[in-house]
């Protein structure tokens, strides 16, 4: 029965519907596929208990049967959430967020929390509260953050499928890191109510799967306008496996970013896989070329400036009085507020905070925040234009492979430039792929993205499906599980 | 760019954040390191005419939704008949 263990989605789906799985055996696999490697990999903060997942499950909807993780900062009524940390440690959602919502109507079994860097804030997952989660292809390497869990999950196949959330490349990241796809589809399509806020002009819930196919189903289920998130855009549900023929759309023109490919700091062995995965685009008979975005190279800058201030502004809710953890022995009302929050918040979530503050603050707004944010009106207009001449970009996802864990204990600057070249998306609230497209000598995957313009996810799946048709890199799986 | 220990209270006080003593000088330097990187963003805004904002508001009914009080206040560290307590905000005389 192992090799279900790294089936597609569809595989699964058909193998029910023929009844020759129920969806209680599929159910039970997967479940035994976490208790069998979790103690190792750290994927999740909770497996939810067989019967209370059973009496959920139902038939007839997209997921049948077919079973996820939801990062746990993301709210699923009567369970546990913690976002990693530990002032959320008592905490149970008191209603489904309209992805989970969304997911139940479509009858998906949803087995467990993710782990997650606290409150999203990070590139390695090593800033959760609770574990460190491990990379399937190394174990004593990151799986990438902030979603690291749920990529690492649907790497080792412990799960077909799982959710994210992506502010400055949460989703993106992981995937290419630990070898999976992973879309931040565009700002506005799929529904924040119910996702704990971190920059909340930048969020957006994205899937991970291991095949194109099994993304775009996903998203299918999960998208769409939702009155409970103004930012919501008014597009109606739509079928993303449509047009995945496994052909590029007939006269595609890409560009691709010679700036961020040739970026300081770039690793040597990703710039060919994309070079490769480029010629590959050729071949299939797509015109290239090489374009420069020169702005890009100051989104990281915004970036940090536009997060961390609306992170400020979001976590000011951790009070101690309402939800959370509380310092009991305080006794004054500022006394508990700052206590609770030093003792509850990890060292990267308070330094955020701060760093919000401080560019919010009387003397610094102009300098910082206003800064920033024409800055990203630039970024957001320079890559809007280049769309106006090709119809899907190429960048890299991250700069390096898998890093050891603790490696950058000592520079959390490097660690904050992970999210160089996925943080521009987000700041543009255009939607990303990120698909993978090879490996480095060691055995550690690669990944690059695909960007195309605002609501372009149909025709971002049809491209990447192409590709994934025409490469091996969907039926390579990390040994051992 | 420097950040001084007086500056790091005053941002600690405004994100109501207590710190330890030995907790002062490495969040100065990180913040620091953040803060100097993120300088740069100048160099691309100088001559950029700050284009007006098209946001639009966004309204729906306004429905009761039914919540029970018990499940919301259950989730308090504190509470007490249909309150949630905190520490003494006044002091007595």
């Amino acid at each position: 029965m192992d090799k279900l263990a790294f089936a597609s989605v569809a595989t699964l789906r058909s193998l029910i519907s023929s009844n020759e799985l129920t969806i209680e055996e599929v159910i039970d696999f997967f479940i035994r596929r976490l208790e069998a490697y979790d103690p190792q990999l750290h994927t999740t903060l909770e497996v939810f208990d067989r019967e209370s997942i059973l009496k959920q499950a139902g038939s007839g909807g997209l997921l049948t049967g077919i079973p996820g993780l939801i990062k746990d900062n993301i709210c699923m009524k009567g369970r546990r959430l913690s976002c990693a940390s530990k002032i959320l440690e008592n905490f149970n959602s008191p209603y489904d967020a309209t992805v989970v919502r969304r997911l139940k109507a479509a009858n998906a079994p949803l087995l467990g929390r993710a782990n997650m860097d606290e409150f999203a804030m990070g590139s390695s997952t090593e800033t959760s509260a609770y574990a460190k989660t491990k990379n399937p292809w190394d174990a004593s390497r990151v799986p990438g953050g902030s979603s690291g869990g749920s990529a690492a999950a649907v790497a080792a196949g412990l799960v077909p499928w799982a959710l994210g959330s992506d502010t400055g490349g949460s989703v993106r990241q992981p995937a290419a890191l630990c070898g999976v796809v992973g879309m931040k589809p565009t700002y506005g399509l799929v529904s924040r109510y119910g996702l704990v806020a971190y920059g909340s002009s930048l969020d957006q819930i994205g899937v991970f799967s291991r095949t194109v196919h099994d993304n775009a189903h996903v998203m299918s289920v999960i998208a769409g306008d939702d009155l409970k998130d103004s930012s919501s855009l008014r597009v109606e549900k739509k079928d993303y496996t449509a047009k995945l023929s496994g052909e590029l759309p007939t006269e595609l023109r890409i560009g691709v970013i010679g700036n961020a490919v040739d970026a300081e700091g770039m690793d040597g062995e990703i710039v060919t896989a994309i070079q490769t995965a480029v010629g590959e685009f050729e071949k299939l008979g797509a015109k290239v070329k090489t374009v420069n975005i020169p702005s890009l190279d100051y989104a990281a800058a915004a970036y940090f400036i536009i997060s961390r201030a609306e992170a400020a502004s979001n976590l000011a809710r951790f009070d101690g009085v309402r939800y959370g953890t509380r310092d009991k022995k305080a006794h004054t009302l500022t006394e508990m507020y700052t206590n609770t929050r030093h003792d509850g918040f990890g060292s990267q979530v308070k330094e955020r905070i701060m760093v919000g503050n401080y560019v919010l603050s009387a003397g610094h707004t102009k300098e910082f925040y206003d800064q920033a944010y024409i800055a990203r009106r630039v970024i957001r207009r320079d890559l809007i234009e280049m769309f106006r001449d090709v119809h899907i970009l190429i960048m890299p996802t991250h700069p390096v492979p898998a890093f050891k864990i603790g490696s950058y204990a000592v520079n959390s600057l490097q660690l904050d430039l992970q999210d160089y070249f996925t943080c521009p998306m987000n700041l543009a609230g255009l939607p990303a792929i990120s698909l993978p497209c090879g490996f480095t000598k060691g055995k550690l995957p690669i990944g690059f993205q695909l960007i195309g313009p605002h609501l372009s996810e149909g025709m971002l799946y049809q491209v990447a499906h192409a590709y994934e048709q025409h490469t091996p890199w969907k039926d390579m799986h990390p040994e051992g599980f | 760019m420097k950040i001084s220990r007086d500056e790091i209270l005053k941002l600690a006080s405004m994100s109501r954040v207590a710190l330890h003593d030995d907790e002062i000088e490495p969040l100065a330097k990180q913040l620091e390191q953040v803060l100097t990187y993120a300088e740069r963003i100048t160099e691309i805004t100088a001559d950029v005419e700050e284009p007006s904002t098209k946001n639009v508001n966004v309204f729906r009914e306004d429905v009761v939704a039914r919540q029970t009080a018990e499940a919301i206040l259950a989730q308090a560290p504190e509470q007490e008949s249909s309150f949630f307590v905190v520490p003494a905000i006044i002091e007595k005389s």
